[in-house]
């Protein structure tokens, strides 16, 4: 197991960074421009990767490692197609 | 300790990160908030994981490829949403516009 120092403060930082997540998807759901959308999108898939990888070291499963990996280019491919879309649309 | 002072310090700047994307008027300026404080927090928290973890040396280099990708993904993104932004109509909410200078 890791160090018992940080492994205490461990759960509350996934439980903050969910809540920021949380505080994040209000500008998801009524955000004005298609762009807000799309940064905001962005934002919230970063926390999601961080979270990912402190349950890897919190449940001492290093496989949730490449799960995160995996999301984060989902994350740039899908952030390229929506700026994409925008430039095209206009 | 040190490791504890990585993961606050992430998490604060986060923190920051999402109170700018709530307050700021404007995309460009949200940009400029979520950007720079996702990328650095997301690397100062990863630090802190790798320093405090007891995996072996294989899987604790992940969380470094995570940072890099991190740090070379976000910025990308957030140009090609920047440009698209402007070229798709959406003027920011400034006194001197100086990219419309040298795109008229």
């Amino acid at each position: 197991m890791a160090e018992e120092n940080l492994l205490v403060i461990l759960p509350y930082a996934v439980a903050f960074l969910i809540f920021t997540a949380t505080l994040v998807s209000y500008r998801v759901l009524f955000g004005p421009t298609l762009a807000d959308r799309a940064v905001a999108l962005n934002t919230a898939t970063t926390k999601a990767v961080v979270i990912i990888a402190m349950l890897a070291l919190l449940y001492d499963a290093p496989y949730l490692l490449d799960i995160s990996i995996v999301l984060l280019m989902v994350n740039a491919v899908g952030g390229l197609i929506i700026a994409k879309y925008m430039e095209v649309r206009s | 300790m040190i490791e504890a002072l990585f993961l606050l310090f992430g998490l604060f700047i986060m923190f920051f990160g999402t109170l700018g994307l709530l307050r700021f008027p404007d995309v460009y300026t949200r940009l400029h908030a979520t950007a720079k404080c996702d990328t650095g927090g997301a690397i100062s928290i990863l630090t802190a994981l790798a320093i405090a973890s007891d995996f072996p040396l294989v899987v604790k280099l992940k969380f470094f490829v995570i940072a890099l990708t991190i740090a070379m993904i976000n910025p990308m993104v957030s140009h090609a949403v920047a440009r698209a932004a402007y070229k798709s109509g959406i003027k920011p909410k400034v006194a001197v516009d100086m990219y419309a200078w040298d795109n008229p």
